[in-house]
């Protein structure tokens, strides 16, 4: 049978085979000679081909000296962070309240994804609204509700506009990993948790350990899903500041690259973007690996 | 254990409170951009949060028009459908082929598509446009094409970890009786593959009806092939050079959701399951 299909096997695989060369592999191969050479979009500097062009590191050595690029470097890990805590935070509350109740929880749980089928785009530009209208000259102003200076004319402002940024997040991923870390909660038997309150352990020290330890596997996915969506969030942050006041993240850097330089320096982009992968493989592998280690299996 | 009954019943009206008031801060934002809709310039910045003192239907006609709504969902439903159908039919293709030949290969092929999805778009999009301009498919078909590349390496591997779990016999079964590949594929294997199927279309379609940097850097400002994110993206750019149109952008962002937010409440359900099978399998 085996033989079967291996005879098989070009055939069904050449379709997918060749999306990927003409989508992924090719582009990117591509992209990583072109970093290191003189392009602009449409033609090389100094030829017709890329070799005529080669430029070495420059283009990478020019990145690292990019006040531009080391912001929007700092700017996303800074703002990674921030959202992936906060998202992570307020999802494991959402799961941990809702799996306390004995009906109803559908209900919530329906309500609190329908953020995420939205388009970042289209919710950038109401929340756009709500931070320079609703916040700032109704409910957080001196004569409003509760006067929070904080909370006005956040857009304007680098730092505040960061957390501007993981609040509309935070409002519209947290109902996607509740769904996850419903589910991780769910699986664990209700009997290891009741043995301990037998035994005397308090909620404290169940939820410590029994809840998350056994909860692991749920940390990896959705500390995976957090970071690696905020670290390449483009729409959001084009919608809210479109980059100005310095709130550029690296996708939107990358993306206006070539319309600050003129002419168009897409080798200066693609150096970039190389730089861009590289910090997103670590960073994603590198989580994988230490949550992985921590999982309990039963 | 009567006190201790009535504890609970506090509580879980306690968490009530607490869930419901969540609830409301997620849905208020949506709640606050349908009343806006209906409401002037003037009247959404003198007084965003009230109800609107007459419902007008004019914004929203007048938003229809802009952003040529009709047009621009039709183009992002076929876009949309074509990509998922492209992405369906080529990812359990391989998939299957992968788990069942069970040869180097195959491995090698399945580690690639793995290892893909940490390369983000970022990374390679500048080569992409270039390769496909040059092949002449700066295009609708292209765009097709691309999200059928993008999508191809997750899809595969949901259906990978499935069809892992279903026993060849019963193709076997099949062979003998005298079925064709493509018939053992599509009358054994494929009704089997269901729950997977839900899962992809639902995570891709998501990503695909309301993806913006794709489309804006494969069609741009083309007339009569903007996808509604593009249409929405021109309109408050090109209205946006007098400040901020807001009877423009409010009506026209609420028109652009409700098709999604139908869709949602018929197929709450299966939307649902398949998000959270997909994160459950990733």
């Amino acid at each position: 049978m085996d033989k079967y299909y291996k005879k098989r096997l070009v055939p069904l695989v050449l379709p997918a085979a060749i999306l990927f060369v003409m989508v992924i592999l090719l582009p990117f191969a591509v992209g990583v000679i072109y970093s290191f050479s003189g392009w602009r979009g449409t033609y090389f500097v100094g030829g017709e081909h890329f070799w005529d062009a080669f430029v070495g590191f420059k283009n990478y050595i020019n990145v690292f000296k990019s006040q531009k690029f080391i912001n929007a470097f700092t700017y996303t890990i800074a703002f990674t962070l921030v959202a992936a805590v906060s998202i992570n935070i307020v999802s494991l509350l959402m799961a941990l309240l809702s799996t306390a109740l004995h009906k109803g929880a559908g209900l919530y749980r329906t309500i609190y994804f329908l953020p995420n089928l939205l388009g970042g785009l289209a919710l950038g530009y109401i929340w756009q609204f709500i931070f320079e209208i609703v916040f700032s000259e109704i409910v957080f102003n001196e004569n409003g509700l509760i006067s929070i200076p904080f909370f006005c004319n956040m857009l304007q402002n680098k730092w505040k506009a960061m957390f501007a940024l993981a609040i509309l997040v935070t409002w519209q991923m947290a109902g996607y990993m509740m769904l996850i870390y419903t589910t991780g909660l769910n699986n664990i038997p209700k009997d290891l948790s009741e043995a301990a309150a037998i035994d005397g352990a308090g909620v404290w020290q169940r939820f410590k350990n029994i809840t998350i330890p056994m909860l692991m596997s749920s940390f990896t996915i959705v500390f995976f899903l957090t970071l690696s969506r905020c670290f390449m969030l483009l729409d959001q942050n084009v919608a809210l500041t479109d980059g100005n006041f310095s709130t550029r993240l690296l996708a939107t850097q990358i993306l206006r690259t070539t319309k600050d330089t003129n002419p168009p320096d897409y080798g200066l982009a693609q150096a970039q973007a190389v730089i861009f992968f590289i910090l997103i493989a670590v960073v994603s592998l590198t989580q994988v690996a230490v949550t992985k280690k921590r999982e309990v299996e039963l | 254990m009567r006190s201790m009954k009535g504890y609970h019943k506090l509580l879980e009206i306690v968490i009530h409170i607490i869930l419901i008031i969540l609830a409301v801060t997620i849905l208020s934002p949506l709640v606050f951009l349908m009343f806006n809709s209906f409401k002037s310039n003037n009247e959404i910045v003198a007084s965003p949060i009230a109800l609107p003192e007459v419902w007008s239907f004019r914004y929203i006609i007048n938003a229809v028009d802009k952003i040529n709504f009709f047009g621009a969902l039709g183009v992002t439903f076929v876009v949309t459908f074509c990509s998922i159908v492209l992405l369906i039919v080529v990812s359990s293709f391989a998939a299957w082929a992968m788990v069942r030949s069970k040869s180097v290969i195959s491995n090698i092929m399945f580690m690639c598509c793995t290892a893909a999805m940490l390369i983000p778009f970022q990374s390679l999009m500048y080569p992409l446009l270039d390769i496909f301009e040059k092949m002449g498919l700066k295009n609708i078909y292209g765009l097709i094409l691309m999200y059928g590349g993008f999508g191809l390496s997750m899809s595969v591997f949901l259906y990978h970890g499935f069809i892992k779990s279903v026993p060849a016999s019963l193709e076997e079964a099949a062979l003998i009786d005298g079925a064709n590949l493509f018939q053992m594929f599509f009358k054994v294997e494929f009704p089997l593959l269901k729950g997977t199927t839900v899962t992809v279309i639902v995570l891709n379609g998501m990503w695909i009806w309301n993806d913006y940097l794709l489309p804006f850097l494969v069609i741009g400002n083309k007339e009569g092939f903007k996808t509604l994110t593009l249409e929405l993206y021109f309109a408050k750019l090109t209205s946006g050079q007098y400040g901020n149109p807001w009877e423009l952008i409010f009506p026209a962002v609420f028109i652009t959701i409700i098709p999604i937010i139908l869709l949602y409440i018929i197929l709450q359900k299966y939307i649902v399951a398949g998000v959270t099978d997909g994160a459950i399998k990733m």
